[in-house]
């Protein structure tokens, strides 16, 4: 019975192992093997369009032996796109027994994309006795995912270094060491009000605008400037200007004409690439209330939807943006969705993906 | 039926970045002033019934409409479907059934609310009777005699702007313009030989559904010649100025900042109906071989065109690059030695007459008879007669055209091409599919009836005082987004700003 009793135990012990240990690690190893990362739908109409054209060129008459892929992408597409595309056009290809070689001697299967402008045309051609065989398929272009591939020379590091009940204006960092922390303004009990703190969040000193004769405002532009120890605080009908140290001899003057009609804000925010010098440029929207933003991080020149932007979700609109001392970084602020909170966070472009 | 809410979602962010990065620029933006534009065209209209498809006229005709109509939604650059008089729209899976809806509240110029009756009868009128357009809950709907999945780029371009008809014949938009005044060209006062250009004066729509257009007026000038238009932009007589191909050269040298649109115009050679027997398929073919179009588009036109080989341009349908045209003299004069004797181009001159307007076409017909006198064909190069009432023995066997390609369709740019120059023959149902469109394309370039010589861009020159000019590759010159950098001294005379939604003060019709 002991000996029954150590063979069962031994048994219920390889089973335990099997059913707790080895069985789900043999599904895990066989998903991961198997399985493809979940695509996104435009990768999906992208393999989807290739695989069309791929079915069309199988069915050519008398197309059998090794072709040569000459691959002619649109002029205007980058290399990471043109590459994706060229990739997933080959597995489709020989997916349908279609054997392709690199061999120059090879009959030529010429495959052109072109973007007109609605949507992206793939055009096979190949030459079958004497006579010129051409298929064509064409697909949406804004059902594409933009920016192919997501892929920067550049990755960006993020920290949130402040954060506030208050509705944050603006915010600045304060000199080029790191421990002098910031200015930041905000709105408080119908009150404008600049705040230095330190690196831990403790405010060293608070300025109202009120005594100034500073009156509420619902219109949210307000920036910040450091010049020297001065602090200049730009409103849409006003410039106060006042000294740390001196919060009492707050002078504000009204501006003419009146700054709403002159745009006069603070320009587009950029960074410099620790890698290589190039200018990269902030891009977020600020008008929705009421949903997450994504900041996107683009070569400037570049209008908007490029495959090397860099995307970071905030957790609520991103209401502005400052660069900072560090030509690599700059000050986000944003509202928090679900706490309300106003929150002010230092972004770093780095480098390498 | 399927709802593209992600559609309507990534058209508002592109919008909101593409403001975003407008209100980014260095200069601010400002309001006021007069743009002055001047266009080639003798005459326009601004009734899109009354414009010919393919037409140069009707071309420029457009490009003032868009002033003060609007369409259901725009096509942006990056290839996307902006709303406009439509917020949203879906279709069913066979893309025959179509559902718009449509933006609430938008005012016409004359301060009436846009009624969905409106859009309806607009697009009937513009669509024709292969679409059947009906009111539907909030909006319109749209049902196709066959699928159309290329529905938004047709209504997104060419004539299908949303137009009311007063019952008077007055025509009323939601554009960000409305015309206030338009003068018919007429003899000139001081030198009644000379003949003062029409003009057509468009103001800013205060109530705008879009927005407020930076300038207060645009000031459009019809018909100058085209030295005249280069020397005024030169002189600041003009802010936006078109510029004929052969004048491109000479307006870089002298510094001017000169736009290009995608290629806009084909230049063509049309046979007649009398040629389409089996017997002038080798007239049509050894003329098609005898043309020398890189001749055309690099000497005649100095590198500003691009030589043809096929009815739509690459931008359009992506595969026109698979056409070949090779110029082969001496096949086309064993051709030509075939031709019996009395045929057409042998011993009777073969009459070209030049149907496109102005000297650049005349010497396209003249560099045409040319090539084929090399051919040992016989063409003569004639302008078109004065009177429609010309003697039947003067009929032309070939035209020299220009077409202008309204549509962001290749399929509808197609029809329209077939159904106005090749007798009103219509393309089999269906062919969105770009094989299917290519084969049909092919097919009309094999008859030889049209022979395309060069594809033209458009140009035109703006003034450095032109800020925010952003037109789409297809031509639109989108004027309502530009401002001017300061008062311009012939601008200071021009009455001030009206007030808002002053509606009673503004003259109703829109036809100059």
């Amino acid at each position: 019975m002991q000996s029954f009793g150590k063979n069962h135990s031994k048994m219920v012990r390889a089973q335990f192992l099997f059913a707790r240990v080895l069985l789900p690690l043999a599904v895990w190893a066989g998903i991961s093997c198997f399985s493809r990362p979940a695509l996104a739908d435009g990768d999906v109409t992208l393999r989807e369009t290739a695989q069309k054209l791929a079915e069309r060129v199988s069915t050519i008459p008398g197309l059998h032996g090794v072709l040569r892929l000459e691959w002619h992408p649109d002029a205007n597409w980058s290399e990471g796109e043109s590459a994706r595309w060229q990739e997933v056009l080959r597995g489709e290809f020989e997916k349908r027994t279609l054997s392709l070689t690199e061999d120059a001697g090879a009959p030529a299967l010429d495959v052109f994309a072109a973007e007109t402008p609605t949507q992206v045309v793939l055009t096979a051609k190949t030459r079958i006795s004497e006579r010129d065989e051409v298929r064509i398929v064409a697909v949406t272009r804004s059902l594409l995912p933009s920016g192919l591939p997501p892929v920067a020379p550049v990755r960006l590091g993020r920290q949130m270094i402040y954060q506030s009940a208050d509705r944050i204006l603006d915010a600045s960092s304060l000199g080029n060491s790191e421990d002098e922390g910031l200015a930041i303004l905000l709105y408080r009990n119908f009150e404008i009000v600049v705040l230095r703190v330190d690196l831990k969040s403790a405010v060293k000193e608070t300025v109202s605008l009120h005594p100034a004769n500073v009156k509420p405002s619902r219109d949210p532009r307000a920036e910040l400037t450091m010049r020297g120890s001065s602090v200049w605080v730009l409103l849409p009908d006003r410039v106060c200007e006042f000294s740390w140290g001196a919060p009492g001899e707050v002078k504000c003057r009204a501006e003419k004409p009146p700054p709403a009609d002159k745009f006069d804000w603070r320009g587009q925010t950029l960074l410099t690439s620790p890698c290589d010098g190039s200018s990269w440029k902030l891009l977020n929207s600020g008008s929705e209330p009421n949903a997450r933003e994504v900041l996107q991080v683009v070569p400037d020149g570049v209008m908007q939807e490029t495959s090397a932007a860099v995307l970071s979700e905030f957790p609520g609109p991103i209401v502005g943006t400052n660069g900072e001392r560090n030509p690599s970084s700059a000050l986000v602020i944003a509202r928090n969705l679900r706490t309300g909170n106003y929150e002010i966070y230092k972004i770093t472009l780095a480098c390498g993906n | 039926m399927r709802f593209t809410k992600l559609r309507w979602l990534a058209a508002t962010s592109a919008a909101v970045v593409a403001l975003a990065c407008i209100g980014a620029q260095a200069a601010p933006p400002r309001y006021g002033g007069t743009l002055h534009v001047k266009l080639r065209v003798a005459s326009v209209s601004l009734d899109p019934r009354e414009w010919t498809p393919g037409s140069l006229p009707a071309a420029a005709s457009e490009k003032l409409a868009s002033l003060v109509y609007d369409r259901l939604f725009t096509l942006d650059d990056h290839a996307k479907f902006q709303p406009a008089l439509a917020t949203d729209w879906s279709h069913d899976t066979s893309g025959r059934i179509w559902q718009f809806k449509l933006r609430s509240g938008v005012r016409l110029s004359d301060g009436s609310l846009l009624t969905s009756a409106d859009v309806v009868a607009s697009l009937q009128s513009s669509l024709g009777k292969t679409f059947e357009v009906s009111a539907a809950e909030n909006g319109v709907a749209i049902r196709a005699a066959h699928p159309a999945p290329d529905l938004l780029e047709r209504l997104a371009s060419g004539a299908h702007f949303i137009v009311r008809r007063e019952a008077g014949g007055a025509l009323l938009g939601t554009g960000p313009f409305f015309v206030v005044e338009s003068i018919a060209a007429a003899p000139s006062e001081a030198n009644p030989t000379a003949i003062k250009p029409a003009k057509i004066k468009f103001q800013a729509n205060e109530g705008s559904w879009s927005g407020r257009p930076f300038v207060d007026f645009v000031e459009v000038t019809l018909g100058e010649p085209p030295l005249r238009q280069l020397l005024d932009l030169q002189v600041g007589k003009a802010d936006i100025a078109e510029i004929a191909p052969d004048l491109v050269r000479k307006g870089r040298q002298e510094g001017l900042r000169i736009w290009n649109s995608a290629p806009q115009t084909l230049v063509a050679l049309r046979f007649d109906d009398a040629f389409d027997t089996p017997a002038s398929d080798q007239l049509r073919k050894a003329l098609w071989l005898a043309l020398d179009r890189d001749t055309m588009a690099n000497v005649l036109l100095q590198r500003e065109a691009q030589p043809a080989d096929s009815l739509l341009p690459q931008w359009l349908s992506g595969y026109a690059f698979l056409f070949e045209s090779p110029m082969n003299l001496q096949r086309a004069r064993e051709l030509r030695a075939a031709f019996p004797a009395g045929a057409p181009g042998a011993t009777q001159p073969l009459r070209l007459r030049v149907d496109a307007p102005g000297d650049l076409y005349k010497l396209m017909g003249e560099r045409v008879a040319v090539n084929a006198r090399q051919a040992n064909l016989m063409v003569q190069a004639a302008l078109p007669p004065a009177s429609a009432s010309s003697s039947p023995a003067l009929a032309p066997g070939l035209h020299l055209i220009a077409w202008h390609y309204d549509s962001l369709s290749p399929q509808a740019e197609l029809e329209a091409f077939v159904k106005q120059l090749l007798g009103g023959a219509e393309l089999p149902a269906n062919t969105t599919d770009p094989e299917q469109l290519f084969a049909q394309e092919r097919r009309l370039l094999e008859d030889r009836h049209i022979l395309p010589l060069v594809l033209l861009p458009e140009y035109a020159g703006v003034r450095a005082n032109v800020h925010n000019w952003n037109a789409s590759p297809w031509g639109d010159w989108r004027l309502a987004d530009v401002w001017l950098d300061s008062e311009d001294p012939m601008t200071t005379k021009t009455p001030a700003r009206p007030q808002k939604n002053s509606f009673t003060a503004r003259s109703p019709g829109a036809r100059p």
